[in-house]
């Protein structure tokens, strides 16, 4: 694989809980190329999610190298991530996260105008509307249903045409019709803005539709993935 | 049934623990503290003042003549009545020692003094080794304060009138100080045997003679008082006893501890917003739990009562913890009290008070809390399914809105009574009231303002700015409860600092310009033509005003009692000045009526004080009758004329024609406007040429008072501090309540790419709207109220003080700023990923 957009050396991830240190992800070797759509499966508590936090600069690794575009984000402090991610991330939540003070409108503008984008109310405009919640957008989250916020969640992910798109679960809180929609939505804006999809699903029809699946075991790569991805 | 079953669930919910509920507590806590702290202290002097009557009295009783000795009759009634008599004569003069001059209060005493307690002294001896003095020369002992300011020390010779004393000693104690109620000067305790050549107890010049009587065990005070009335009839006395030995300190202390109270209450209701908030968010967390408990069949009666049950006993908790520091604290401070406080004070456990705060703590815990209690009725079991059932604003049912209004009038209503401030208690309520409306009004406005501010296209781009805007004008707003606690805390802060400024500005500023600079009395007859002359041929001496003046009480109105007619009106309470005068005095207009011809010799007719006279609803052709020296005289009222007593210039009530009085003894009395720069020089020269007549530093005199009023205003403040303080926990209590959401928020907002910084700043931001809307109300209502009472109260000019609203104003943002950044700690330290997956 040339040029990794993603690219991951031995990430290891330990946190401290009530029950002493857990080791969450041990020794993850893997990189993600430009384009790509790459799905993450496993058991619950697999490290799936805390895999695509760490690609995302949402977790910090306790060993190991992630880079990312060429950044090793390990070395970055918190603001330079944030800042980082501004311009090159969009990150779609199983449980939506929309800020509850904003209107969807307000949510979608948020990540421009932290990047200082003049036009960020009429982009974030026209990232509703292709969304279909253009009727929306002067609405608080608590106003909407829970296939609406996820579309908010879309809108505010792409707003900004990121490198990469981060995607935990997303059709997790939905049923099944919605859940597709969402799915078509967000394949839609990848081949739209050309953007990488790391996608951690439980569903393998899903999985099925991304470019390559890595499967996640008790925090490390399945074997058949490790040997590929060490290739 | 459902009780057995409410107070089951309430106690398996109680198991969690209290710690949702430290705010709750501290709040309710601390609002009854101060309340209990400020009663135990008041009922604690009130005690002192009940235990100690005697002595602060002098005496079991006491027989107060003005300006003249008991008749020989009169003194053998009381010789008879009590097992001992004291004599005492008081009256205000000047010591001299060389060219140094002081005011004084002089105490003549006899060999009887005191018939309670002891005078200590310093070097200590006995007052009557004292009192005798030394070489040939009558002994004197004098308060510290003024032999200082004399540079003088025992041994060294001082002049009282034309009576040269030898001083003895430091006058460290008097044990009837505080009965005597406000002197302008510091104390000199003579025998008054030795005033007999003073030439300051002659016919008409002011003093004062007391009689202290002591009985035995059992007498019935209440017997003796009307067997005196009746046998020393129309004398002009006065009787006090041990029963209330001190009436004016104890009506003062009782009307500050009440006024305490009452801005103790303004803290309660501060404390209130915090403990509604705290059973608000409560209620928020167990909504789960009641749609379920609904689900499995719980009646909203059930629930109602688990959940007020679990209120009452918190309300309980926290009465208790505020009366056990009300109660502790005053007593671990009595000793720091005591030192302070001129007046003897019993410190012990008051239950009285502690009634009053509980009950008060009890009423304002229900008043908060039904209505968010009610809201738990309002839970449907679909709130399971659904998230934000209870973000809705919804109206509790009518019971509650009419059981919520009937406990705040029962409140209002106990206040009053307690307080025996009904008119001031109600007004407060009112203004408090008020207040809290328009609080509520400006959090509103506060938060739709922010909203649409927060979607104006001008902030595009100010991401900022326009977050802070969204969190404030957004749903889940701290503004209500910020606003108001903050608000209310600092709208009695605002009040008291325009009232405190308008007081200080009326007596430093306006007062000086037109006040004189001496007021001078017991100017005899004889001696009035020299003393003008004097006066008037000094070059730095501008104006001299002078006047007759007797003293006298008025008895009645048109054969009535006067206080029958006309109530309590200060010019009923002792006796008043009294003048007479051919010609109405310069200045002076009339305002009903015509004043007598110049020569009129006919039956006494009178002028009096237009403001007054319609206080006490009196009208021309009514009659009056004066006690003068023992002698009724009855008066027409023919006149009515405007006096103003704030200029400090010589103002009567009472103006009668010269042939009424004239006959009397009496003095004068002079006004002398000077120089500043020659007012030392003229107490020097004109005490000199006539050593009997007292001249009162009228600036020395406006500084007493004005330290007195700085007193009472420190008082009030520290009372407006408590409530402030209160206002705070309520602030500390709303921003830690609002943490987990910030965190929340920060996490997001780093997910989509904001810095700390940013998110710091969005957080101040906010806070620092917040801290703005309640300062700006605060000062507005502030205000209001400065205004009322420096209007209605004081009778005086208002002027909006800048720098205490500004202060407020800073204050407010300031605080907020450091209750909302102190809880950002978290928010900003928390790791993204750690936040969003906890709340997946």
């Amino acid at each position: 694989m040339t040029d990794p957009v993603i690219s991951l050396n031995d990430v290891r991830l330990s946190l401290d809980g009530n029950a002493g240190r857990v080791d969450i992800l041990r020794g993850i070797t893997l990189d993600v190329a430009r384009g790509e759509t790459l799905g993450l499966v496993g058991p619950s508590g697999s490290g799936k999610s805390s895999l695509l936090m760490l690609m995302g600069g949402l977790e910090r690794a306790t060993g190991g190298r992630v880079s990312v575009l060429g950044h090793d984000l390990t070395a970055m402090g918190e603001d330079a991530l944030a800042r980082f991610r501004r311009h090159h991330m969009g990150v779609v939540f199983q449980s939506f996260h929309l800020i509850a003070t904003m209107t969807a409108l307000e949510n979608v503008a948020t990540p421009l105008e932290l990047a200082g984008v003049g036009d960020a109310f009429q982009r974030a405009e026209a990232e509703l509307a292709a969304m279909g919640l253009a009727d929306r957008a002067g609405h608080y989250p608590a106003q909407l249903s829970g296939g609406e916020q996820q579309r908010v969640a879309l809108a505010r992910a792409a707003v900004s045409h990121p490198d990469i798109l981060l995607a935990d679960e997303p059709t997790g809180n939905l049923d099944g019709t919605t859940g597709q929609s969402i799915m078509d939505l967000l394949f839609g804006l990848r081949d739209r803005y050309g953007s990488t999809l790391v996608l951690v699903t439980h569903a393998p029809d899903l999985a099925a539709r991304c470019d390559r699946v890595v499967h996640l075991v008790d925090g490390a790569l399945a074997a058949a993935d490790a040997r590929d991805a060490a290739e | 049934m459902s009780l057995k079953n409410a107070a089951r669930i309430a106690r398996r919910e109680l198991r969690g623990g209290l710690g949702g509920f430290r705010i709750f507590l501290a709040c309710l806590a601390l609002g009854v503290a101060a309340i209990a702290a400020v009663g135990s202290v008041r009922q604690s002097i009130e005690t002192g003042l009940e235990r100690e009557g005697a002595v602060i009295l002098g005496g079991d009783a006491e027989i107060e003549l003005t300006y003249r000795f008991a008749s020989e009759r009169e003194r053998a009634w009381m010789d008879n009545a009590a097992s001992a008599v004291s004599e005492v004569v008081d009256f205000r003069s000047m010591a001299v020692v060389g060219q140094e001059r002081g005011l004084t209060q002089v105490k003549g005493v006899d060999a009887a003094y005191p018939l309670y307690g002891t005078v200590q002294l310093d070097p200590a001896m006995p007052l009557s080794d004292a009192l005798a003095g030394r070489d040939g020369l009558a002994g004197a002992v004098m308060d510290g304060v003024l032999v200082d300011r004399l540079l003088i020390e025992p041994g060294d010779r001082l002049r009282i009138g034309a009576q040269e004393f030898v001083l003895m000693a430091r006058l460290i104690r008097e044990p009837d100080a505080a009965g005597g109620g406000f002197g302008l000067g510091p104390r000199t305790i003579v025998a008054t045997d030795a005033l007999a050549g003073s030439g300051l107890l002659e016919p008409g010049t002011l003093y004062e003679t007391e009689y202290r009587l002591r009985f035995g065990d059992g007498i019935d005070l209440g017997a003796m008082e009307a067997a005196a009335g009746a046998a020393l009839p129309a004398a002009g006395m006065r009787w006090r006893d041990r029963r209330n030995g001190a009436p004016g300190v104890s009506e003062f202390v009782e009307r500050l501890g009440a006024f305490l109270v009452l801005v103790g209450l303004a803290g309660l209701a501060v404390g209130g917003i915090g403990v509604s908030a705290a059973v608000r968010a409560y209620l928020d967390e167990k909504t789960a739990v009641i749609a379920t408990l609904k689900t499995l069949g719980a009646e909203t009666r059930t629930i109602f009562l688990a959940y007020a049950i679990q209120i009452a006993v918190l309300t309980g908790l926290g009465i208790a913890i505020g009366l056990v520091l009300g109660a502790l604290v005053p007593l671990a401070l009595a000793p720091l009290i005591k030192a302070q406080l001129p007046l003897p004070a019993v410190f012990a456990i008051h239950p009285g008070p502690l009634a009053e705060a509980a009950l008060y703590g009890a009423l304002a815990a229900a008043i908060f809390t039904l209505w968010p209690l009610a809201r738990a009725e309002q839970v449907r079991p679909a709130a399971l399914f659904r998230d934000g059932a209870l973000a809705q604003f919804r109206w509790p049912r009518w019971p509650y809105l009419v059981i919520t209004a009937l406990l705040l009038v029962v409140l209002v209503g106990s206040a009053a009574l307690l307080s025996g401030l009904e008119r001031l208690t109600l007004w407060s309520a009112a203004g408090l009231f008020a207040a809290f409306l328009v609080l509520l009004v400006m959090a509103f406005a506060t938060r739709k303002l922010a909203a649409r501010a927060a979607r104006a296209r001008l902030l595009r781009g100010r991401s900022t700015l326009r977050m802070a805007l969204g969190s404030v004008g957004g749903p889940g707003s701290e503004a209500g409860s910020v606003v108001l606690s903050l608000g209310l805390g600092l709208t009695v802060l605002a009040a008291v600092g325009q009232i405190d400024s308008n007081l200080r500005s009326a007596i430093a500023r306006d007062l000086p310009d037109i006040a004189p600079s001496y007021f001078v009395v017991d100017i005899q007859n004889d001696q009035l033509a020299e003393f003008l002359t004097r006066a008037r041929d000094d070059a730095q001496v501008s104006r001299v005003e002078t006047a007759p003046m007797l003293r006298g009480v008025i008895t009645q109105i048109n054969g009535q009692p006067a206080r029958a007619v006309a109530g309590d009106h200060w010019v009923l309470q002792g006796d008043r000045g009294i003048t007479y005068s051919a010609s109405p005095p310069s200045g002076a207009r009339v305002t009903d009526g015509t004043w007598w011809p110049p020569d009129y010799s006919g039956a006494p007719q009178v002028s009096f004080a237009a403001e007054e006279a319609q206080e006490m609803g009196l009208k021309l052709g009514d009659d009056i009758t004066i006690n003068v020296l023992g002698r009724d005289i009855t008066a027409t009222i023919t006149s009515f004329r405007d006096v103003d007593f704030s200029t400090a210039g010589i103002g009567f009530v009472l103006s009668m024609n010269p042939g009424a009085l004239q006959g009397a003894p009496h003095t004068h009395i002079a006004t002398i406007y000077a120089d500043q720069a020659a007012e030392a020089r003229l107490l020097r020269d004109l005490g000199a040429a006539f050593p009997n007549i007292t001249l009162i530093g009228v600036r020395d005199a406006i500084e007493r008072v004005a330290g007195m009023l700085a007193g009472i205003a420190a008082a009030v403040t520290y009372g407006a501090l408590a409530t402030l303080l209160t206002g705070l926990i309520v602030l500390i209590g709303a921003a830690a309540a609002g943490e987990r959401a910030r965190t929340y928020e920060a996490a997001i907002l780093k997910t989509l790419g904001a810095t700390r910084g940013t998110i710091l700043l969005n957080f101040a931001l906010r806070a620092a709207m917040f801290g703005l809307a309640a300062g700006l109300v605060a000062v507005a209502a502030g205000g209001v109220a400065g205004w009322a009472v420096t209007h209605f109260v004081m009778d005086s000019s208002f002027e909006f003080e800048p720098v205490s609203a500004i202060a407020i104003v800073t204050g407010g943002v300031a605080t907020t700023l450091l209750a909302g950044l102190g809880f950002a700690w978290r928010p900003l330290a928390a790791r993204p990923a750690q936040v969003l997956r906890a709340s997946e």
